[in-house]
Protein backbone atom coordinates (compact mmCIF):
# COMPACT_ATOMS: atom_id res chain seq x y z
CA UNK A 1 0.00 0.00 0.00
CA UNK A 2 1.42 3.42 -0.90
CA UNK A 3 1.98 6.05 1.48
CA UNK A 4 -0.55 8.53 0.59
CA UNK A 5 0.42 10.60 3.63
CA UNK A 6 3.44 11.26 3.00
CA UNK A 7 3.04 11.85 -0.57
CA UNK A 8 0.55 14.68 0.50
CA UNK A 9 2.27 15.91 3.55
CA UNK A 10 5.77 16.39 4.42
CA UNK A 11 5.08 17.01 8.42
CA UNK A 12 3.38 14.15 11.19
CA UNK A 13 0.13 14.49 11.53
CA UNK A 14 -0.07 14.67 15.04
CA UNK A 15 2.52 17.60 15.15
CA UNK A 16 0.39 19.36 12.51
CA UNK A 17 -2.18 19.11 15.43
CA UNK A 18 0.38 20.49 18.20
CA UNK A 19 1.16 23.43 15.64
CA UNK A 20 -2.48 24.33 15.12
CA UNK A 21 -2.48 24.29 19.24
CA UNK A 22 0.49 26.64 19.20
CA UNK A 23 -1.16 28.56 16.48
CA UNK A 24 -4.27 29.23 18.82
CA UNK A 25 -1.74 30.04 21.85
CA UNK A 26 0.31 32.71 19.41
CA UNK A 27 -2.75 34.72 18.93
CA UNK A 28 -4.42 34.63 22.44
CA UNK A 29 -0.52 35.69 23.02
CA UNK A 30 -1.21 38.28 20.49
CA UNK A 31 -4.82 39.17 21.55
CA UNK A 32 -3.73 39.83 25.48
CA UNK A 33 -0.58 42.61 24.78
CA UNK A 34 -3.54 44.16 22.30
CA UNK A 35 -5.53 44.30 25.87
CA UNK A 36 -2.12 45.22 27.94
CA UNK A 37 -1.32 47.80 25.30
CA UNK A 38 -4.82 49.67 25.58
CA UNK A 39 -4.62 49.53 29.39
CA UNK A 40 -1.52 51.68 29.38
CA UNK A 41 -2.37 53.84 27.00
CA UNK A 42 -5.38 54.68 29.04
CA UNK A 43 -3.22 55.01 31.68
CA UNK A 44 -0.88 57.41 30.33
CA UNK A 45 1.65 54.73 29.64
CA UNK A 46 2.37 55.61 26.26
CA UNK A 47 6.18 53.87 26.08
CA UNK A 48 4.82 50.58 27.52
CA UNK A 49 1.84 50.86 25.58
CA UNK A 50 3.89 51.16 22.50
CA UNK A 51 6.18 48.23 23.32
CA UNK A 52 2.81 46.11 23.62
CA UNK A 53 1.57 47.25 20.61
CA UNK A 54 4.86 45.78 19.14
CA UNK A 55 4.64 43.01 20.96
CA UNK A 56 0.83 41.89 19.76
CA UNK A 57 2.15 42.51 15.93
CA UNK A 58 5.17 40.20 16.69
CA UNK A 59 3.30 37.39 18.49
CA UNK A 60 1.15 37.61 15.41
CA UNK A 61 3.58 37.15 13.34
CA UNK A 62 5.05 34.27 14.69
CA UNK A 63 1.89 33.03 14.49
CA UNK A 64 1.41 33.58 11.08
CA UNK A 65 5.05 31.52 10.39
CA UNK A 66 3.33 28.93 11.60
CA UNK A 67 0.38 28.86 10.13
CA UNK A 68 2.01 29.28 6.96
CA UNK A 69 4.63 26.22 7.64
CA UNK A 70 2.03 24.15 7.84
CA UNK A 71 0.31 24.85 5.09
CA UNK A 72 3.10 25.15 3.01
CA UNK A 73 4.01 21.61 3.51
CA UNK A 74 0.42 20.33 2.79
CA UNK A 75 -1.51 20.02 6.50
CA UNK A 76 -4.16 22.04 7.16
CA UNK A 77 -3.88 25.42 9.43
CA UNK A 78 -6.81 26.62 11.34
CA UNK A 79 -8.00 29.79 12.13
CA UNK A 80 -7.90 30.44 15.62
CA UNK A 81 -10.58 31.19 17.91
CA UNK A 82 -9.77 33.49 21.01
CA UNK A 83 -12.03 34.45 24.06
CA UNK A 84 -11.16 35.23 27.36
CA UNK A 85 -8.84 38.23 27.37
CA UNK A 86 -8.17 40.24 30.92
CA UNK A 87 -8.79 43.81 30.46
CA UNK A 88 -8.40 44.71 33.84
CA UNK A 89 -4.77 44.97 35.79
CA UNK A 90 -3.75 46.45 38.92
CA UNK A 91 -0.29 48.02 38.01
CA UNK A 92 2.02 48.26 34.71
CA UNK A 93 4.47 45.84 37.33
CA UNK A 94 1.40 43.09 37.23
CA UNK A 95 1.08 43.87 33.05
CA UNK A 96 4.98 42.92 32.77
CA UNK A 97 4.65 39.76 35.01
CA UNK A 98 1.96 38.73 33.23
CA UNK A 99 3.56 39.23 30.31
CA UNK A 100 6.50 37.14 31.00
CA UNK A 101 4.88 34.35 32.91
CA UNK A 102 2.88 33.91 29.28
CA UNK A 103 6.02 34.08 27.01
CA UNK A 104 7.21 30.99 29.62
CA UNK A 105 4.38 29.31 28.64
CA UNK A 106 5.26 29.47 24.81
CA UNK A 107 8.65 28.42 25.42
CA UNK A 108 7.19 25.07 27.53
CA UNK A 109 4.45 24.80 24.49
CA UNK A 110 7.27 25.31 21.46
CA UNK A 111 10.10 22.79 23.79
CA UNK A 112 6.89 20.55 24.05
CA UNK A 113 6.52 20.25 20.31
CA UNK A 114 9.89 19.92 19.89
CA UNK A 115 10.33 16.96 21.92
CA UNK A 116 7.18 15.09 20.21
CA UNK A 117 8.89 16.23 17.10
CA UNK A 118 12.62 13.93 18.25
CA UNK A 119 10.02 11.38 19.71
CA UNK A 120 8.69 10.96 15.73
CA UNK A 121 11.94 12.25 14.29
CA UNK A 122 10.24 14.76 12.35
CA UNK A 123 13.06 16.92 11.48
CA UNK A 124 11.40 19.10 9.19
CA UNK A 125 8.96 20.48 11.87
CA UNK A 126 12.27 20.47 14.47
CA UNK A 127 14.45 22.43 12.23
CA UNK A 128 11.68 24.73 11.71
CA UNK A 129 11.27 25.63 15.34
CA UNK A 130 14.75 26.14 16.18
CA UNK A 131 14.28 29.72 15.59
CA UNK A 132 10.85 29.65 17.67
CA UNK A 133 13.28 28.09 20.32
CA UNK A 134 16.12 30.98 20.02
CA UNK A 135 13.52 33.88 19.77
CA UNK A 136 11.31 32.74 22.86
CA UNK A 137 14.75 33.33 24.82
CA UNK A 138 15.52 36.71 23.79
CA UNK A 139 11.35 37.58 24.42
CA UNK A 140 11.70 36.13 27.89
CA UNK A 141 14.61 38.20 28.66
CA UNK A 142 13.53 41.25 27.20
CA UNK A 143 10.49 41.07 29.82
CA UNK A 144 12.87 39.67 32.85
CA UNK A 145 14.60 43.29 32.09
CA UNK A 146 11.70 45.26 32.34
CA UNK A 147 10.72 43.57 35.59
CA UNK A 148 14.25 44.57 36.86
CA UNK A 149 13.48 48.44 36.40
CA UNK A 150 10.90 47.61 38.84
CA UNK A 151 13.41 46.37 41.05
CA UNK A 152 15.80 49.65 40.53
CA UNK A 153 12.74 52.23 40.57
CA UNK A 154 9.88 52.36 43.06
CA UNK A 155 6.99 52.53 40.66
CA UNK A 156 4.63 53.45 43.69
CA UNK A 157 5.20 57.13 42.58
CA UNK A 158 4.11 59.22 39.47
CA UNK A 159 7.59 60.18 38.66
CA UNK A 160 8.64 56.68 39.40
CA UNK A 161 6.03 54.82 36.98
CA UNK A 162 6.92 57.83 34.30
CA UNK A 163 10.42 56.77 34.52
CA UNK A 164 10.16 52.96 33.89
CA UNK A 165 7.82 54.30 31.13
CA UNK A 166 10.13 56.24 29.46
CA UNK A 167 12.96 53.35 29.60
CA UNK A 168 10.66 50.55 28.38
CA UNK A 169 12.02 51.49 24.69
CA UNK A 170 15.27 50.50 25.64
CA UNK A 171 14.35 47.13 26.85
CA UNK A 172 14.62 46.08 23.46
CA UNK A 173 17.91 47.19 22.59
CA UNK B 1 -8.82 -0.60 -2.87
CA UNK B 2 -7.47 -1.60 0.43
CA UNK B 3 -9.30 -1.04 3.24
CA UNK B 4 -7.48 0.52 6.57
CA UNK B 5 -10.12 0.24 9.80
CA UNK B 6 -13.66 -0.72 10.59
CA UNK B 7 -15.81 0.49 13.10
CA UNK B 8 -18.81 -1.17 13.86
CA UNK B 9 -20.64 0.80 11.70
CA UNK B 10 -18.14 2.41 9.14
CA UNK B 11 -15.29 1.62 7.08
CA UNK B 12 -12.84 3.54 5.81
CA UNK B 13 -10.44 2.59 2.60
CA UNK B 14 -7.30 3.95 0.61
CA UNK B 15 -7.26 3.88 -2.72
CA UNK B 16 -3.53 4.09 -4.65
CA UNK B 17 -4.41 4.46 -7.84
CA UNK B 18 -6.90 7.74 -7.26
CA UNK B 19 -4.39 8.66 -4.38
CA UNK B 20 -7.56 9.40 -2.16
CA UNK B 21 -10.03 7.80 0.60
CA UNK B 22 -13.20 6.56 0.68
CA UNK B 23 -15.22 6.00 3.94
CA UNK B 24 -18.15 3.81 3.46
CA UNK B 25 -21.44 5.36 5.93
CA UNK B 26 -23.29 2.38 5.32
CA UNK B 27 -25.91 4.37 3.06
CA UNK B 28 -23.56 6.06 1.23
CA UNK B 29 -19.74 5.74 0.10
CA UNK B 30 -17.88 9.24 0.46
CA UNK B 31 -14.54 10.10 -1.25
CA UNK B 32 -11.86 11.90 0.19
CA UNK B 33 -8.73 13.81 -0.94
CA UNK B 34 -5.92 13.96 1.81
CA UNK B 35 -6.65 17.75 2.89
CA UNK B 36 -10.08 16.57 2.93
CA UNK B 37 -9.79 13.25 4.96
CA UNK B 38 -8.03 16.08 7.11
CA UNK B 39 -10.83 18.40 7.39
CA UNK B 40 -12.99 15.37 8.44
CA UNK B 41 -10.22 14.33 11.03
CA UNK B 42 -10.91 17.75 12.69
CA UNK B 43 -14.95 18.43 12.60
CA UNK B 44 -14.92 14.60 14.25
CA UNK B 45 -12.05 15.26 16.80
CA UNK B 46 -13.58 18.87 17.48
CA UNK B 47 -17.29 16.97 18.47
CA UNK B 48 -17.10 16.46 22.36
CA UNK B 49 -19.76 13.83 22.75
CA UNK B 50 -19.92 14.32 26.71
CA UNK B 51 -21.52 17.36 25.88
CA UNK B 52 -24.77 14.55 24.69
CA UNK B 53 -24.57 13.68 28.19
CA UNK B 54 -24.55 17.04 29.81
CA UNK B 55 -27.39 18.61 29.09
CA UNK B 56 -25.10 20.89 26.60
CA UNK B 57 -26.56 19.51 23.01
CA UNK B 58 -30.31 18.10 24.33
CA UNK B 59 -30.71 16.81 21.04
CA UNK B 60 -28.24 14.55 20.74
CA UNK B 61 -27.15 15.12 17.61
CA UNK B 62 -23.97 16.53 15.37
CA UNK B 63 -24.44 17.74 11.98
CA UNK B 64 -20.99 17.15 9.72
CA UNK B 65 -20.68 18.68 6.36
CA UNK B 66 -17.96 17.15 4.31
CA UNK B 67 -15.56 17.97 1.24
CA UNK B 68 -16.23 21.75 0.60
CA UNK B 69 -20.18 21.05 1.84
CA UNK B 70 -20.98 18.54 -1.05
CA UNK B 71 -21.83 16.11 1.89
CA UNK B 72 -24.15 16.41 5.13
CA UNK B 73 -24.78 14.01 7.59
CA UNK B 74 -26.93 14.13 10.61
CA UNK B 75 -25.57 11.57 13.47
CA UNK B 76 -26.85 10.78 16.40
CA UNK B 77 -24.64 10.16 19.79
CA UNK B 78 -23.62 6.78 19.03
CA UNK B 79 -22.77 7.20 15.06
CA UNK B 80 -20.17 10.17 16.89
CA UNK B 81 -18.56 7.90 19.44
CA UNK B 82 -18.07 5.17 16.66
CA UNK B 83 -17.02 7.70 13.74
CA UNK B 84 -14.31 9.13 16.51
CA UNK B 85 -13.21 5.35 16.74
CA UNK B 86 -12.73 5.16 13.07
CA UNK B 87 -10.89 8.68 12.94
CA UNK B 88 -8.29 7.19 15.26
CA UNK B 89 -8.45 3.83 13.70
CA UNK B 90 -7.79 5.08 10.44
CA UNK B 91 -5.22 7.93 11.18
CA UNK B 92 -3.56 5.01 13.09
CA UNK B 93 -3.62 2.57 9.91
CA UNK B 94 -1.82 5.43 8.20
CA UNK B 95 0.83 5.98 10.56
CA UNK B 96 1.24 2.53 10.48
CA UNK B 97 1.39 2.02 6.92
CA UNK B 98 4.40 5.26 6.77
CA UNK B 99 6.32 3.37 9.41
CA UNK B 100 5.97 -0.36 7.10
CA UNK B 101 6.88 1.94 4.30
CA UNK B 102 9.88 3.72 5.65
CA UNK B 103 11.76 1.03 7.09
CA UNK B 104 11.46 -1.01 4.66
Amino acid sequence: MKDLVRQKLSIHVEVMDLLNNQIRKEAQSSSAYLAMASWCDHNGLIYSAEFFYAQAAEEREHMMKIFRFINDNGGTAYSPEVSNILHEYNSLEEIFESALDQEIAITKSIHNIVYKCRKIQDLTTETFLQWFVKEQMEEEQMMRRALELFDLIDANNKPGLKLIDERIPQIRE
Amino acid sequence: MKRLYSSQYFTSFQCDRGRCFYVDFNHKTVKFSFCQLLAFRQQVKNINPKSHFNGENKHGFEILMLCNREHIFILDTVDILDLQELVIGTFGMLELNSILSTSV
